[in-house]
């Protein structure tokens, strides 16, 4: 129990997510009408492809550190759920798009393309490491490449979008922010548990994907033997 | 260590000047790849348009010019070189040879398109200092990149590395270059000044601090 509470916590509040995220009351806003219960999907899928992409530099930076496998292995895991956060962010960003912008892609959104980079990025990475045979080369590269990465993207999308100022996202380009509309607390009621709900669960999710990986590496030195 | 540096970059300056074809290469490149945009555009673009297309030429010759910096270094005078000099020495020097390179090649690119397409930016001091400042980023970002793909043989690694993680150097630029042309406040301009002098230092810090790790076995 003293292990795996957030686990627990995970389930509770994702399942409280889905039943309040679907019949829960919403202020009902001209354009964005029900479309505005993606927030609690769409926006905590960036606060986790974030939270997974910060996880994954700062075992890169460990690895350069302390040069051990396991750093690497979470790195890598923490990058590749990672980057299915933010496939699942782009999707959902891109229906929610469609309906209140009226186009599946939008250029005047920094965000938008800033994302699409990141993913780019991150592809480059899994590229990157699959091109060297030798694994510690490719560890010790990966993890130069990734910390460089994290940095540029941090620039790509808190920097650049205050200076060009051209985003739809709320909040910016002199757009309203979601509190504005929020008079009622209702959605923040169930916003903030989702965000910690999906964080949690995308944490969860690697570890599982590191012990599979260990798994494999256990067995591969076994057949070695 | 700045007599170092200053020894490392004679090095790379002797060392492209005896293999003339290199550099031919790189040069050639530069004004067939003009020449063709030229052609394909039947010579009539719009300022934004020039911008655009200037700075897509500049990043292709860029990866191009940068793609060699570590072929040799990397796999022949490995060893040699490590003796030699210490890696933060090492990617200065390398830094600012290319810096130097592209802010030359960068220039020729804009003599050129000057001449084919008879448009120019109305600020010209602006924008010489918009291309110095870029290819300085350029340079930071490329050669630390092409430090990592000199040992594979993938030789599309450098492109796929760089561009997505360019993209906010390469905004700030484009549109920096479209403030020299016209610019409504002149706050604007030096926001877009310093953002990029600051990216400049950002990614110099970056690649000194990263790269003593790719200079190993």
């Amino acid at each position: 129990m003293k292990k795996y509470w957030w686990k627990l916590l995970s389930i509770l509040l994702l399942l409280y997510t889905l039943v309040m995220g679907f019949l829960g009351p919403i202020p009902g806003l001209n354009i964005l009408e029900q479309s505005i219960r993606n927030l609690y999907f769409h926006v905590p899928m960036w606060f986790s492809m974030m939270f997974l992409m910060l996880m994954s530099m700062i075992y890169s930076i460990r690895y350069l550190h302390r040069q051990k496998v396991e750093d690497d292995v979470k790195a890598h895991s923490y990058a590749i759920v990672g980057f299915v956060f933010g496939l699942l962010g782009i999707i959902t960003g891109s229906i929610w798009a469609r309906v209140t912008w009226g186009a599946w892609w939008v250029f005047q959104e920094v965000k938008l393309n800033g994302a699409a980079a990141a993913l780019l990025v991150y592809a480059a990475y899994f590229i990157l490491r699959g091109s060297f045979e030798d694994e510690e080369k490719r560890a010790r590269y990966g993890a130069v490449y990734s910390i460089f990465a994290f940095v540029m993207y941090m620039v790509l999308i808190n920097v650049i979008p205050r200076i060009t100022n051209s985003s739809l996202h709320p909040g910016n380009g002199g757009n309203p922010g979601f509190n504005s509309y929020d008079l009622d607390s209702d959605l923040r009621m169930v916003f903030y548990p989702a965000v910690i709900g999906w964080v949690l669960l995308s944490v969860w999710m690697t570890t599982l994907l590191v012990r599979i990986k260990q798994v494999f590496r256990k067995k591969h030195q076994l057949d070695l033997e | 260590m700045v007599q170092h540096i200053y020894q490392l970059v004679r090095k790379e300056v002797q060392l492209e000047w005896r293999q003339k074809t290199a550099l031919g290469t790189i040069f050639i490149y530069v004004l067939g790849t003009t020449f063709l945009v030229y052609l394909i555009f039947q010579g009539n673009i719009t300022i934004p348009t020039w911008i655009a297309l200037f700075w897509i030429i500049a990043l292709f010759t860029t990866v191009n010019a940068a793609s060699k910096s570590f072929i040799k270094d990397a796999n022949e005078q490995f060893y040699y070189l490590r003796s030699m000099a210490s890696p933060v020495e090492i990617i200065l020097s390398k830094i600012i040879y290319n810096a130097l390179l592209i802010t030359v090649l960068a220039l020729v690119i804009y003599g050129v398109m000057v001449l084919f397409f008879n448009e120019n930016i109305a600020d010209k001091k602006l924008f010489l200092l918009t291309i110095v400042l870029g290819s300085i980023g350029f340079s930071n970002l490329f050669t630390l990149l092409s430090a990592i793909t000199a040992r594979t043989q993938n030789f599309a690694l450098l492109a796929i590395l760089g561009f997505p993680i360019i993209l906010p150097l390469l905004l700030l630029i484009v549109k920096m270059s479209g403030l020299s042309d016209f610019a409504i406040q002149e706050k604007d301009i030096y926001l877009h000044l310093g953002a990029i002098a600051l990216l400049d230092v950002i990614t110099l810090l970056l690649a000194v601090v990263l790269f003593p790790f790719i200079w190993q076995d």
